[in-house]
């Protein structure tokens, strides 16, 4: 047992945890960026399950949380830079709806690092695969979430 | 000194003349020391109204339940409600203005000012009185209440039995009102704001999971938290299927393939999306009269979830809630300035 227990530890020290992303990218950039990081042959992790929104405003509070209760070990929402909205001034409602989800996330104790927002362009495939990279590698150490509010 | 008197004077005249339809304020409570929300139509009833410590309800809440309630009634009697408000409760008068849900000319606004004092929080007082009951609850200068119970009269210290939320209340008057009731009272001295908040939020990460893992646990999804916000007036409300709206026209396929957000079943994991989904909506729009934590049958500190927004309001876009009926609202609003530096 206790053997067992310890394989267990070795095996997340040794990043064997791969933790599941649920990336919700807006269609006009984050996404197209996503594209261009994949017809560029750029390799980076796996993690990331990408969901195409149209914009970075239209992420509904409750798509964040649902992604957590139904098995995501990491949030990101991905959209245009400031200034480059499509819509002109979603990324705007975003970035402060966004900053209030995180607060009031780790207010109830969810670590600050899984859930994460970035701008990444449709011409900046490799800032994105960076990101991806980035996320998974902080999220590795975390270990799996589990839903909101269950005991870990 | 708010005197009653010039209150149901004032009700009264209000009555009389037919310029309102009915009066909002408190009376004496038929169960217990609490004073209860009263609905007076009669110039006669008037007399009945009271203020003390113990006119908690936010009555801002029976003028939103009163509007729904005429929606689906015959009358056409558009003549507006007066209301007696404290501070808090004009805040969520504000909040209510600004969002365009009432309309200015639809309420007669009778502001009260707490001045020194505020409203007893009924835990305290059960527990100050270890368990006797009260029978009367009054001010007694600037910081002692007054409280007699079947064995004669005790004074206890303000700081003791008030509300969490009027410790920590800065302005303890009225924003809006068309007839004052006391003077607004500046640097009120007993608690910083955020007081309670604080003690919560300067815990650790794993203890303020724990903390709050525990209290979604405990949580019986009554709604009660929702069903006595001033603010959680929509019709639908996305955390309970039950309250889909459907119309004759709504097919069995629409009604079948709504999104569920949120289960109805009381495990933690949903009650935390519930708390959640509530704090964001009530982001820049509560007002902090703390309703939701009284009414929780189970103990549950909710205001503090709300608190949290509240704080990163202030902090963050300098955005405070129930001030002016003419601001944009913090979610429909922003300014280039805003933070961006948590975003890669
Ligand atoms: S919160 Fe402030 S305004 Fe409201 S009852 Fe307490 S002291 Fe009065
Ligand atoms: S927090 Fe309290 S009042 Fe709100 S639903 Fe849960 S048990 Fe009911």
């Amino acid at each position: 047992m206790a053997e067992a227990v310890e394989v267990r530890k070795v095996a997340q020290e040794s990043g064997e945890f791969e933790p599941k992303i649920v990336a919700f990218l807006c269609k006009w950039c984050s996404s197209a960026g996503s594209d261009l990081a994949g017809v560029s042959r750029l390799q980076y992790p796996s993690n990331a399950v990408p969901i195409t929104v149209p914009c970075s405003g239209s992420v509904s509070p409750i798509y964040i949380l649902s992604a957590f209760n139904k098995g995501a070990d990491g949030v990101l929402v991905s959209g245009c830079h400031p200034g480059d909205c499509h819509y002109l001034k979603g990324n705007f409602f975003a970035r402060r709806r966004i900053y209030l989800v995180q607060k009031l996330l780790q207010f109830i104790g969810v670590e600050p690092n899984r859930f994460r927002m970035s701008w990444v362009s449709a011409a900046e495939g490799t800032k994105y695969a960076q990101v991806i990279a980035d996320f998974v590698k902080d999220l590795k150490p975390l270990g799996p979430h589990g839903k909101l509010g269950a005991k870990r | 000194m708010v005197a009653i008197e010039d209150i149901r004077a004032r009700a009264r005249t209000l009555l009389e003349s037919g310029e309102v339809r009915a009066v909002l304020g408190y009376q004496r409570g038929s169960a217990g020391t609490l004073a209860e929300p009263a609905f007076l139509t009669e110039p006669q009833q008037a007399a009945s109204l009271v203020w003390d410590p113990t006119c908690i309800h936010n009555l801002a809440l029976y003028l939103v339940n009163e509007k729904k309630r005429q929606r689906t009634q015959r009358s056409n009697d558009k003549r507006p409600l007066a209301v007696v408000a404290k501070g808090c409760d004009s805040r969520a008068l504000v909040v209510l203005l600004q969002e365009n849900h009432i309309d200015r000319s639809e309420v007669v606004i009778l502001g009260v000012s707490c001045e020194g004092g505020g409203v007893i929080d009924p835990r305290k007082l059960t527990r100050a009185l270890a368990g006797r009951a009260a029978t009367t609850v009054a001010m007694d200068g600037a910081d002692a209440i007054r409280v007699g119970t079947a064995s004669g009269e005790t004074t206890l210290p303000a700081s003791e039995l008030l509300a969490d939320r009027c410790l920590e209340c800065a302005r303890a008057y009225p924003e809006l009102y068309d007839t004052l009731y006391g003077d607004k009272a500046e640097g009120r001295s007993y608690s910083p704001r955020f007081a309670a908040l604080n003690t919560v939020a300067e815990k650790p990460l794993d203890e303020r999971r724990a903390y709050w893992n525990a209290h979604f646990e405990r949580c019986i999804r009554c709604y009660a938290c929702r069903a006595v916000c001033p603010m959680c007036y929509c019709d639908e409300c996305v955390v309970d299927s039950t309250e889909f709206v459907v119309t004759p026209n709504t097919s069995a396929d629409e009604k079948a393939n709504r999104i569920r957000w949120i289960q109805r079943s009381p495990d933690a994991s949903e009650s935390a999306m519930y708390h959640l989904v509530r704090a964001m909506h009530l982001a820049g729009r509560c007002i902090d009269c703390a309703e939701c934590e009284r009414v929780c049958p189970v103990n549950i500190p909710v205001r503090l979830l709300n608190n949290v927004l509240e704080r990163e309001a202030l902090e963050a876009f300098e955005y405070v809630p129930g001030t002016d009926p003419g601001l944009p609202s913090l979610i429909s609003s922003f300014r280039d300035g805003d933070p961006n530096d948590f975003v890669r």
